[in-house]
């Protein structure tokens, strides 16, 4: 199998539904072996669809798609030995224990016999659920069954794990349970992940590279930092004591203005914005330019650009604003269509 | 691992999961042997009667309504079972279990082939418990043990052509009531206009017509013979044939659906 250490290699992939409506427009994208890679964007944006084609469930209207080296469409059967899909709904049966969900997966995946037991108190350990094992699953918490649907995604130890939406819907303490064994899984299995979300900090917190989509195209990838740092850099934001001088005030603002990691200084509301290229590197040389004043600030703040304005940037629109757009109802209109032709 | 393989294999642990959840579901269980009861003693002694008058006893061709009730109640319950087994595939997608099972390196069949087993060997459970209640009743089958056995076959192949159409509707349909409502539709009538309950003789003739070319009759005849008359390898013959034709040609029209079509 020749992937050339590529887990993924999608090459402009549309993906049209009956109707017109365009999920996918030309999205092109790489991702190395045991990268964790968030694909991050709005309800709609085409993630879902995405991760459909890479899962072998919906063929792409144009273009090419390869998860470890072999192709979504001609492969199908090998793509889907190679990798694991935990959904966004819960794909467990709660009238089953957890152990009989894992027994039937590893039946599903054609699993040797021998390795089938060994192999499901590894993982079942891995995400921390070896004590409820025999409990059927409709006992078990939101987090426990998010957790043995990881578990499932993982027992014949696939390439590639998606993750679509892992912790939409659930708490906060839930949400950084999950958190916790998916860098787990990064530290201990060292596999590939690729996860989608719309919220900011799991992507912040859990990915190497984002691809940012909306309305079906790409709209940047690259790692959260550099994302960042794009934006251009951040702002010292200072103001002075009250008692300063005017005098000590200029002379202040004219050594910083020398000093060549300073872009540009402005005034607003009385505090003072110093431009950068990255606000925590650059500090310890704007206290070093202030040394030897006899000058008092009064605050001293940081801002680095956040993902969320990152996502704005690219976007034009705040990831955590819901605000159904028109397309949006276009299209769940016309899914509604589907379901009432069907019937 | 050539695809037939891969096939067998998914169907069978398809097949393993229906059967770990009926196990777990005791007021199933529990219902789907109060229910051959509640046919045979209920409808079994309100129609007891029919046969002190001799036109209906001849119309009937025994003079034990019961008797000829068994083979009846067997497959009104294959029929059950398999017509509604359809739904767990709703279910799965409503779940969003379904993701995970098309998702899997299984071909798309083996999900409806294991979920067919499945129900084939809860309808073969049922009837058992059928033959054994009517026994308990004083009931006996004329052909002994291998005619039960043949009556399980036959009630087994019924429950699959049942389920292969509950299953090809449930492939389009997605939610249960929906399906509830076809099925009673499809059903009723095939039930009332069959030989399982009543004797043919005793119907218009306009029924008649449609009771010769119902699924469900030459089911039914088969059994009866086994049950009443011995071996008429004409009427078995008839009806075994018949029967495993429609079984490939709906399973045909399932495997298509589900290979083809989309299920999600």
């Amino acid at each position: 199998m020749h992937n050339n250490g590529e887990m993924i290699n999608v090459n402009n992939i549309s993906v049209v539904y009956p109707g017109g409506i365009k999920a996918l427009d030309g999205v092109s994208f790489k991702v190395p072996e045991q990268e964790i890679f968030g694909l991050l964007g709005p309800n709609g944006a085409g993630k879902t669809t995405l991760i459909m084609v890479l899962t072998t469930l919906l063929a792409p209207t144009g273009g090419k798609a390869q998860v470890n080296g072999l192709d979504v469409v001609k492969d199908k059967n090998r793509v889907r030995l190679n990798l694991g899909y935990v959904s966004q709904e819960l794909a467990i049966d709660d009238e089953l224990s957890g152990m009989d969900n894992l027994k039937l997966q590893a039946g599903l995946y054609h699993m040797e016999k021998a390795i089938r037991k060994p192999r499901i108190e590894e993982v079942l350990d891995l995400v921390g659920l070896s004590e409820r094992a025999h409990d059927r699953v409709d006992t078990y918490s939101g987090g426990m069954r998010k957790r043995l649907d990881i578990a499932c995604g993982l027992i014949h130890r696939p390439g590639i794990l998606f993750l679509d939406e892992p912790t939409l819907g659930l708490d906060i303490q839930t949400r950084h349970e999950i958190w916790h064994y998916i860098n787990r899984l990064r530290e201990e299995v060292k596999m590939t992940i690729l996860l989608t979300t719309h919220y900011m900090d799991e992507a912040d917190s859990l990915c190497r590279r984002i691809a940012i989509i909306d309305q079906g195209s790409l709209k940047a990838i690259d790692t959260p930092d550099n994302l960042k740092k794009q934006l251009g850099g951040g702002l010292i934001i200072f103001q002075f004591d009250q008692a300063a001088a005017s005098s000590t005030i200029n002379q202040a603002l004219g050594s910083l203005n020398e000093k060549e990691f300073v872009k540009e200084i402005t005034l607003k509301n009385g505090e003072y914005r110093l431009l950068t290229d990255n606000s925590e590197e650059k500090l310890p040389l704007f206290f070093d330019a202030l040394d030897g004043l006899k000058l008092n600030l009064k605050k001293v703040t940081l801002k680095m650009p956040s993902l969320d304005d990152v996502f704005l940037y690219y976007t034009g629109r705040q990831l955590r604003d819901e605000s159904v757009s028109r397309e949006q109802i276009d299209r769940v209109r016309s899914s509604m269509r589907r379901l009432r032709k069907t019937r | 691992m050539t695809t037939l393989v891969m096939g067998l294999k998914g169907a069978y642990y398809i097949f393993w999961r229906e059967i770990k959840r009926f196990m777990g579901q005791k007021m199933r269980i529990l219902m789907s042997l109060v229910q051959p009861v509640i046919w045979l003693v209920l409808m079994g002694s309100m129609m007891a009667r029919l046969t002190d008058n001799p036109v209906t006893a001849e119309m009937i061709g025994i003079d034990n309504y019961l008797a000829f009730m068994v083979p009846g109640v067997m497959m009104m319950s294959s029929l059950y079972t398999g017509v509604f087994g359809g739904i767990s595939i709703i279910w799965d997608r409503r779940m969003g279990f379904l993701i995970k099972l098309l998702s899997a390196p299984i071909p798309r069949y083996s999900i409806a082939l294991g979920k067919i087993a499945a129900l084939v060997l809860q309808t073969i459970f049922q009837a058992s418990v059928i033959v054994l209640l009517a026994f308990m009743m004083g009931i006996t089958f004329v052909t002994g043990l291998p005619g039960i056995m043949l009556t399980l076959v036959i009630c087994g192949l019924f429950a699959a052509i049942m389920s292969c159409i509950s299953l090809f509707l449930s492939a389009s349909i997605r939610t249960p009531e929906t399906l509830f409502s076809v099925i009673n539709f499809l059903t009723l009538p095939l039930v009332f206009s069959s030989s399982a309950l009543f004797p043919t003789a005793a119907m218009p003739d306009w029924i008649q017509v449609i009771a010769r070319f119902n699924p469900i009759s030459y089911a039914v005849a088969p059994v009866r013979s086994l049950v009443i008359s011995g071996w008429d390898w004409s009427t078995l013959f008839t009806g075994m044939w018949l029967l495993l034709l429609m079984f490939l040609v709906f399973f045909s029209l399932v495997y298509y659906r589900f290979e083809k079509g989309s299920l999600l």
